[in-house]
């Protein structure tokens, strides 16, 4: 599904990524480790296609196509979804108004028929129940004044919603204390499919408990310098990120 | 008096006088002390302070400053969404084409028992009327010199008065028109005695090089409130000039919001003095700019007694070349403790050639208070933008959806909930024939 | 109890303003009032080249034509500029060798205003140029800061030795038709201090001017030029005191900047001019015109400012952001007691792509006076990506004291970001009670309070002279509550 070859990528002149190869099929979940500066949120913003990073060498193709060649919104609606590590807040547009406009925008892009409001209500209600995000929280702006728990669950809820085929978590853990981080895990073990590939970037091994990936691996200095099973992540709980000649954890 | 505009309104007035309402009579001479003080002090321009941002001598220089011709026929109204914004909501309507008052287009049928309303000669021999025209805010003196020019010319308006307890059941709707190209200097008189209350929507629209004049006098009773909503939806040649003067009694309240989709040079001043304890006043707007439009918002909120409350937020966005001003003072006087004092202004900028600026002032001579202002000007958040795109939402439509969520929390200020939904509608209409 | 009560206003009394005594020292003096004549004989007084000479006086023949500014939110009443000396020197020989030639009355003066100037008492890392009335009296660490070849004098010295740097700079900044004060002081500046920074050089030592009118009825118009050529860094401190007198002096400074790429100047004032007595009466004019120019990429200017003292002030240290990426900070504290009144702010003015600026200006009001700030952020169509944060905070002790903020904001460039905010507060009670429940008097807990209010400006002060200002803030708001 996804396929990254030799990806060089600079920011601010300064190369972060130098030389990524990376194969991802579908219903498989990666997981992407490393110590913090060794370019894991740089490869999710490439991916998702963010300005200011800067493709140098190297190719990305997504089911087939060149998705480095696809706007931002385009990829969205090709099926790429990041789930941010800070969400961003954004008075004035309530959450309801926004999963609207996006999911029908994704629809739209892709020659599916708008749903309307009452279609559309019934659809969130339903994904939003397991996740325990209130009808208050849909009616509020986005993201706006809620805790980092409510944040990150709103985050699995546009992910449950917008259904992608590929789905980048960039430390969807971070800042989550044991119990939200299990009510976020659920939400996303329930959109494990043979259909869906994932990615999961995290700098513990915490995360991997709960969201339990096929393939490990590690990033360090802008490159894959392991790879391996989920035992790889236990492996590093216990020796560190020492030995991969970047700053200890 | 040695510009020329001056000297033309100067001739206007002389040649008007003896024609104007109220001749013969106390009018005549206050309009006489008016004229002269008009003269002496002529058209403000930019090396005055409060006019710093809009040189009204400059801008009236070419333009058409003799009487918009008189208008009777049959009413046109312009083809803006704008026109017809207020139309569904049950209201009395009083129709001003050229500044005069043409009953043959109101409705003002059934007018509830205790609310009297006219036009401005028919109210000159009543008390309340000169006490209201005679009356002067000391604050800001050189943004207030202009209403002379409005008291010595004053043709027509509309004059409301609520007599104590009564609730107006309708909004009541003064729609003013320029059809022709001229000058017009409209005075409206509005009295809530105690307790009483009233809602007020106000539309100006035209199409024409007109000279719109504006001054509307307000005074509350104690307890009374008064809810205003304001409409400016007009054409680019347009010049228009409004102030509006509001005193408060004890306890009353004014919530007052100003939406402007359209205008040449804009002028809109606001003046609120409290003369009694407990009272509130929130003045707040939005705007939406293209083009080389050019509005100045200028508000002066005078704290002259304790325990008063002022919110004001205006938020807009400029397009095109156009340019926005924000000029506003809190004044808290020496006595006026437990004052609490809020003035903020946003501005978006959507295009490289628009321009901003803002001067939110405070004078505070009271320690017991809460004041603060804020003011931020920028463009859209990138990354606000960028989260938007990656949820599969296009770029113009993401822009879209930021823009009309930065005005929504203005336009949640309108006090009327209809016509506060009506005001949404048209700013989502701007937006989609903006092309934006 | 009442006898313990008398006691404290005594004290009070005598430390409310500690700078004010006299120096009797034979002075000399330019002739009463200003004409063409005054200017001559300043000039010739100094030396000066003939080009310097035509240079004041064509400032002069302007400023004839000039009227004073009335925009600030000061009254006072019709200054008359003919009522006072332009140039007053203490008599002694005019070229001094070393320290032990100065009259050792002045060396007191110093002594006793908080400033050693002899050897064995010099502060260690800070350099002083001491200007008493119109000249320079010593300048301290010469040789010391010769030797990283940073040139540091009095302007008369410049002016002989380094003539191609101030003929070059001069007036650069601060041209000599920029307002009233301004143009005055072109025309009969006096004294000064002069700073050069060679490329690369960082400055070894904080380098302070402090300037002391003794002097009645003379006017002080000091005129400061400070560049720091390419890569280079200085730190600069003034400092001001006056004797206490009915009259009020005038004090109408010019201070130029000039920071070239990627240069960086920190300019820092503790002002304490005497501020005049309980009643209003005399006090210091301080209208002074303090501009630098980010003329090259990446540098930064940064003013911070202590004001404490002056009857008027009218002072708004700017920053032109000329240079790409160039930087400009403006804090202020401004504290107001008394019959005070201030009006003071800054103009930062973005021409350059990437330019920032953030000011923070604090400003404290108490018994009868009047604080303003007033300041401009302006951006230019062709300055990219500008970000401006301002932040002005008023703090009211008393309720006959007011307190204004009259901010500008002007863009014309869709880039920018400019964030304003401004608040208007007093001191808690709770705050009050509960420092006194503790045990700290009132006074004292009102100064605790307030340094808390400043923090954020006294940190950017250099260390050797934050604890002073922190003195300073407490001194100032003496006799404000109660």
């Amino acid at each position: 599904m996804l396929e990254i070859k030799n990806l060089h990528v600079t920011v601010d002149g300064k190369e972060i990524l130098k030389g990524i190869d990376l194969d991802i099929g579908a219903g498989e979940v990666h997981a992407i480790m490393g110590p913090n500066g060794s370019g894991k949120s740089t490869l999710s913003y490439v991916l998702a296609g963010r300005d200011g990073y800067e493709v140098t060498k190297g190719s990305v193709r997504f089911k087939g196509k060149d998705l480095l060649d696809m706007s931002v919104d385009e990829r969205a609606a090709a099926g790429v979804f990041l789930a941010f590590q800070y969400p961003l807040e954004i008075p004035g547009v309530t959450t309801m108004n926004f999963l609207k406009t996006a999911l029908n925008a994704q629809r739209k892009a892709r020659g599916e028929e708008e749903l309307d409001a009452v279609r559309f209500l019934k659809l969130v209600r339903e994904k939003a129940k397991p996740l325990n995000v209130t009808d208050d929280m849909l009616k509020r702006a986005l993201n706006v004044g809620y805790s980092g728990g409510e944040k990150k669950r709103a985050e699995v809820l546009q992910m449950s919603l917008l259904e992608p085929s590929l789905a980048v978590l960039d430390e969807t853990d971070s800042g989550l204390d044991i119990d939200a981080l299990k009510t976020v895990a659920e939400g996303v073990n329930a959109l494990r499919s043979p259909e869906r590939a994932m990615i999961v970037i995290t700098h513990y091994q915490r995360l991997l408990d709960y969201i339990v990936p096929d393939v490990v691996h590690v990033l360090s200095n802008g490159r894959i310098v392991k790879t391996g099973g989920k035992e790889l992540a236990h492996e590093l709980e216990k020796s560190g990120y020492a030995g991969y000649g970047a700053d200890a954890a | 008096m040695s510009e020329k505009a001056t000297q033309k309104l100067v001739e206007t007035y002389r040649g008007a006088q003896s024609a104007l309402p109220g001749a013969g009579g106390w009018l005549a001479r206050r309009r006489e002390t008016a004229i002269d003080a008009f003269t002496q002090t002529g058209l403000p321009h930019r090396r005055l302070e409060e006019w710093k941002y809009t040189d009204l001598r400059q801008v009236l220089e070419k333009a058409i400053l003799v009487p918009a011709p008189a208008h009777d026929g049959a009413l046109v109204l312009p083809e803006l969404h704008s026109a017809t914004a207020f139309s569904a909501i049950d209201r009395y309507v009083l129709v001003f084409v050229n500044g005069v008052y043409q009953p043959g287009l109101s409705q003002l049928a059934h007018l509830s028992k205790g609310a009297e309303l006219c036009a401005l000669a028919e109210v000159l021999h009543e008390q309340w009327a000169k006490d209201i025209v005679e009356r002067r805010f000391d604050d800001a003196r050189q943004a207030e010199d202009i209403v002379d020019l409005n008291t010595a010319l004053m043709s027509d308006g509309a004059c409301l008065r609520i007599r104590k307890g009564v609730k107006l059941d309708k909004p009541l709707h003064l729609f003013f028109l320029g059809a022709d190209a001229g000058a017009s200097h409209t005075r409206n008189l509005i009295l809530l005695e105690n307790e009483a209350e009233a809602t007020i929507f106000e539309t100006h629209m035209g199409e024409v090089a007109s000279f719109a004049d504006i001054v509307t006098d307000v005074a509350l009773g104690e307890g009374a409130k008064l809810n205003h909503v304001k409409l400016q939806d007009e054409s680019s040649e347009a010049i228009h000039l409004s102030t509006m003067r509001t005193r408060l009694a004890a306890s009353s309240k004014l919530s007052s919001f100003t939406l402007t989709l359209g205008c040449g040079v804009s002028r809109g001043q606001n003046f609120v003095l409290f003369s009694g304890e407990g009272a509130e006043a929130n003045v707040d707007g939005a705007y939406a700019l293209k083009g080389k439009q050019h509005l100045d918002q200028f508000c002066v909120i005078d704290h002259a007694v304790p325990g008063c409350t002022s919110h004001t937020l205006f938020k807009g966005v400029l397009d095109g070349a156009s340019e926005g001003v924000f000029q506003g003072k809190v004044v808290v006087r020496p006595q006026a403790q437990k004052t609490d004092g809020r003035q903020m202004t946003h501005a978006l900028l959507l295009s490289r050639d628009a321009a901003m600026n803002a001067k939110p002032e405070l004078e505070i001579y009271a320690d017991d208070v809460q004041c603060a202002h804020g003011s931020t000007v920028g463009e859209l958040s990138k990354d606000a933008i960028f989260y938007l795109r990656s949820r599969g939402i296009p770029e113009a439509e993401a822009r879209r959806l930021l823009v009309l969520a930065f005005l929504d929390e203005t336009l949640e200020l309108a006090p009327h909930e209809d016509a506060r939904d009506a005001l949404k509608l048209l700013v989502s209409d701007w937006f989609s024939e903006a092309g934006l | 109890m009442a006898a313990v009560k008398e006691t404290v206003e005594t004290v009070r009394e005598a430390e409310k303003y500690k700078y004010g005594f006299f120096t009797d020292i034979e002075s000399e003096k330019a002739p009463l009032g200003l004409t063409e004549d005054t200017v001559r004989f300043i000039s010739a007084k100094k030396n000066e080249p003939a080009w310097l000479l035509e240079w004041r006086l064509d400032a002069f023949r302007r400023w004839l034509t000039l009227s004073e500014p009335t925009w600030a939110k000061v009254t006072y009443p019709p200054i008359d500029f003919q009522d006072a000396y332009y140039y007053s020197a203490p008599k002694q020989s005019a070229k001094l060798e070393s320290l032990d030639e100065v009259d050792p009355k002045l060396l007191e003066t110093y002594e006793k205003l908080g400033i050693p100037l002899t050897e064995q008492k010099m502060l260690a890392g800070v350099a002083v140029d001491a200007v008493f009335d119109s000249v320079s009296v010593v300048t301290t660490f010469k040789e010391k800061l010769a030797e990283a070849g940073v040139i540091f004098c009095p302007m008369s010295e410049a002016v002989k030795n380094h003539p191609e740097l101030v003929k070059k700079y001069l007036g650069s900044v601060v041209p000599t038709s920029d307002n009233f004060y301004a143009t005055l002081n072109s025309a009969v500046f006096s004294e000064g201090s002069f700073v050069y920074i060679p490329e690369g050089v960082r400055c070894p030592m904080e380098l302070s001017t402090y300037f002391r009118i003794n002097e009645a009825q003379t006017g002080q118009f000091e005129r400061t030029l400070i560049i720091a050529d390419k890569g280079s860094y200085v730190s600069y401190l003034e400092g001001c005191t006056a004797p206490q007198r009915d009259e009020n002096q005038l004090h109408a400074a010019v201070v130029e900047l000039v920071a070239l790429e990627d240069a960086e100047i920190k300019y820092s004032t503790v002002q304490n001019w005497f501020p005049g007595d309980e009643d209003g009466k005399g006090g210091v004019y301080n209208f002074v015109t303090k501009r630098g120019d980010c003329r090259g990429k990446n540098s930064k200017i940064s003013w911070t400012q202590v004001e404490t003292g002056s009857a008027i002030t009218w002072k708004y240290p700017s920053c032109i952001l000329r240079g790409d990426n160039s930087r400009g900070e403006f804090y202020s504290i401004a504290i107001s007691n008394g019959h005070q009144q201030v009006d003071s702010g800054t103009k930062m003015i973005h021409l350059g792509r990437n330019t920032s600026s953030r000011i923070i200006s604090k400003g404290i009001s108490a018994g009868q006076s009047s604080n303003t700030y007033r300041g401009l952020v302006s951006v230019h169509r062709k300055a990219e990506n500008v970000r401006n944060f301002t932040q002005c905070d008023s703090l009211l002790i008393g309720d006959r004291c007011s307190a204004h903020t009259v901010p500008y904001i002007e863009t014309k460039n869709p880039t920018a970001v400019l964030e304003h905010e401004a608040t208007t507060s007093k001191i808690s009670e709770d705050q009050l009670f509960y420092c006194m429940q503790r045990g700290i008097g009132e006074e004292e807990a009102v100064a605790l309070i307030v340094n808390g209010f400043c923090r954020d400006v006294l940190q950017q002060l250099p260390m050797e002279f934050a604890v002073e200002a922190q003195k300073l803030v407490g001194i100032s708001l003496e006799g404000s509550v109660g």
